[in-house]
């Protein structure tokens, strides 16, 4: 009997810690239904590794709604967040995305990453739910239909335009190229800068790959600390990045890396403290206070309101963007159907928003320009240079 | 060049091994006393990480302090797991505890989850001066001195007290045969605490010896390492102390030059490799003794 009785209690404090995991699905807002809302879907994180995307572009979203909202919304119906955290599990997406389409949603704004916007998107184009991600910049993303779209400035572009300012300015001639294998942003970036690196005369001496949620980087630094290079190129994401960067201080290497943004975030610098410093990362986005003007400083100012004078990185202002995009589109078609306005969404073209000019091209893609490369200074990112893209 | 890089790899493997074999004793000390794979003891390291952390944090103490805070943290903590999960089941079907010790290792994952407020990884402050030597082709620092040399230290000292003192002979016969040890008035439950206990301990202070090397923590730490460290156990020969510490060391060494070889995209099926190589070859492990049996 005793012995039950432990059994018993233990498997009571198993269910609890299962059911406590499981509670990272969407949502309800208590308000739901009714036809006098129009819900849009968040998709991300926030909680889990990349929480911090998630948690930021949904304030960016929150911000935008409650402008709407306050102007009288769309097409005379308020503007609704129905919010989707997959704790940066790319298992848990699926079902996420799902539970949002059943909940009624016009559109997603989503995922923040490339690899899960990809997954959500087989979801979303046969479901007919518009998904517009806020953050995905790697390849294929739109190729899967005409509902998915996204704002953000691609790294097909981007990383070419960095590139050229490593080998013009800085006067890199020679890199060690850092991937993260099984990530498909790195993977994907680390595409996109060979070619690059290549055009603008500049040699990969040392290319290694790392593994996500690894901590120990000493065999892949050793290996570099044999060669002479200017630079580390490194396509993956923060936590990894700086921890290869406190492994190569560790072993006497002091070049600093440039990388994409995947490593924009504030944990690069907290947990890669002075071994990170003057570590590049580029964004289509970034407080530049001098030169701000018109909406975007209007959004810095309202961020900066709402989050104790903290300054707003690509994140929320690409969130925000995104659910203007959505209302004007839906505005212009006088619909919230996702089959009506997406044919609105995707004649956008020189749009206003607070990253800059936005026009989706014919293949659906969004031209933007400038790039924004920032570096880390003290416990900040700093914009370095601002570079146009010329296409 | 070649040999430059082959030294410093060496180090880099014996500092990731050093981590490994203070986590492995662990599985083999228990192990060899009941039989249990206890798959929750790479969440203890993990608390004990946790625990270092917030000493250091909150506290401000010096590591010494944060390792004896986490080794004393982890000791009640194991003991718990054993007197909740594993004794109740002890005469039951082999197979009972050890899902016993699956579920406990995932309750402690989410529990510290759910604390922390998020899976992802925490920064572990520099509380050591953290120099680097450069002695020929090799450079070290003090924290992998501090590993390699504390491993040692607890291998040589948990060595002795099996071997020489009263405590360790009741161990040893404990796991020679747990009916006749406790018909012979040894309290084999003392001794079933006593083995969690001092296995906790070492885990506890890896745990707080990983967070000052890698400088970052997180609540699914354990299991990885756990499993390569109970890889580690069996490499060595399961049961045996040296052996644990053996296998540790060569895992790792086996994981880094793995990595500078090329094979990283395979990091993680380098010590699995070896386990089955092991299990096919010699199944008693490198240092374990020929079973002997009886009729």
């Amino acid at each position: 009997m005793k012995k039950n009785r432990y059994l018993l209690v233990l498997v009571a404090l198993l269910a609890l810690a299962l059911m406590a995991a499981g509670c990272g699905g969407a949502k309800e807002t208590p308000k739901a239904a009714g036809g006098d809302t129009i819900k849009i879907g968040f998709l991300g994180g926030l909680t889990g590794g990349h929480a911090h995307y998630g948690i930021e572009t949904l304030k960016g979203m929150q911000m935008a709604v409650d402008d709407i909202n306050s102007a009288g919304g769309v097409n005379g119906k308020k503007l609704e967040i129905v919010q989707g955290d997959h704790g940066s599990n790319s298992s848990e997406a699926a079902n996420v995305t799902q539970k949002l389409i059943t909940q009624k949603v016009s559109a997603i704004v989503g995922d923040p990453t490339t690899g899960i916007t990809k997954s959500a998107a087989q979801i979303c184009q046969p479901a007919k739910v518009v998904l517009l991600s806020a953050g995905a910049v790697g390849p294929g993303v739109v190729e899967i239909g005409d509902y998915i779209y996204r704002d953000t400035l691609l790294d097909a572009v981007a990383a070419p335009a960095v590139t050229r300012y490593l080998a013009e300015d800085l006067k890199w001639k020679k890199v060690a190229l850092v991937t993260t294998t099984g990530l498909s942003y790195s993977e994907g970036l680390t595409s996109i800068f060979k070619p690059a690196l290549a055009k603008y005369g500049m040699e990969i001496v040392a290319e290694q790959s790392i593994m996500e949620k690894d901590t120990n980087f000493s065999a892949q630094v050793t290996a570099l600390s044999q060669k002479q290079f200017d630079g580390v190129v490194f396509t993956g994401y923060y936590t990894e990045g700086a921890l290869f960067m406190k492994e190569m201080r560790k072993q006497g290497l002091n070049q600093v890396m440039a990388g994409g943004d995947g490593l924009l975030g504030k944990e690069l610098y907290e947990l890669g403290e002075n071994a990170v410093q003057g570590s590049m990362v580029y964004a289509g986005f970034a407080v530049d206070t001098q030169n701000a003007t018109g909406k975007t400083k209007e959004f810095i100012e309202k961020y900066k309101a709402k989050n104790n004078n903290a300054l707003p990185d690509m994140f929320p202002a690409q969130g925000y963007d995104a659910v203007m995009l959505l209302a004007d589109a839906m505005k212009a078609a006088n619909s919230s159907d996702p089959t009506v306005f997406k044919d609105k969404l995707a004649q956008t073209k020189d749009w206003q928003g607070v990253t800059g000019t936005i026009t989706f091209d014919e293949k659906r893609e969004p031209i933007k320009s400038p790039v924004y490369l920032q570096e880390v200074k003290g416990q900040a990112f700093a914009v370095k240079a601002v570079i146009p893209i010329t296409q | 060049m070649f040999w430059q890089q082959f030294w410093q790899q060496l180090v880099n493997g014996v500092t990731l091994g050093s981590t490994y074999a203070l986590i492995a004793l662990g599985y083999t000390m228990v192990y060899g006393i009941i039989q249990l794979i206890n798959f929750a003891h790479g969440e203890v390291y993990m608390i004990g990480a946790f625990t270092g952390l917030i000493m250091v944090t909150v506290y401000k103490v010096n590591f010494m302090v944060a390792i004896l805070a986490a080794m004393l943290v982890c000791i009640p903590l194991a003991i718990l797991i054993e007197r909740v999960a594993y004794r109740p089941l002890r005469r039951s079907t082999r197979l009972a505890p050890l899902i016993s010790a699956l579920g406990v290792s995932i309750f402690l994952q989410t529990l510290i989850t759910l604390i922390k407020g998020g899976p992802n990884p925490l920064a572990f402050p520099q509380v050591i001066q953290d120099t680097v030597y450069v002695l020929g082709p090799v450079r070290f620092s003090t924290v992998q001195v501090l590993i390699l040399v504390m491993a040692s230290l607890l291998m040589v000292f948990l060595q002795f007290t099996v071997k020489y003192t009263r405590i360790g002979k009741a161990m040893r016969a404990t796991s020679e045969d747990y009916e006749t040890a406790s018909l012979m008035g040894i309290n084999v439950n003392r001794v079933v605490s006593f083995t969690f206990a001092v296995g906790a301990a070492l885990a506890g202070a890896g745990g707080v010896l990983v967070g000052m090397y890698f400088n970052s923590i997180h609540p699914f730490m354990g299991v990885s390492v756990g499993l390569k460290s109970f890889c580690a156990a069996v490499v060595g020969g399961i049961g045996s102390i040296p052996g644990a510490m053996l296998g540790g060391i060569f895992l790792g060494i086996a994981e880094v030059m793995g990595v500078a070889a090329g094979f990283d995209t395979y990091k993680e099926a380098i010590a699995f490799g070896f386990l089955i190589l092991v299990l096919l070859f010699k199944p008693t492990g490198l240092l374990g003794l020929p079973i002997q049996r009886k009729v």
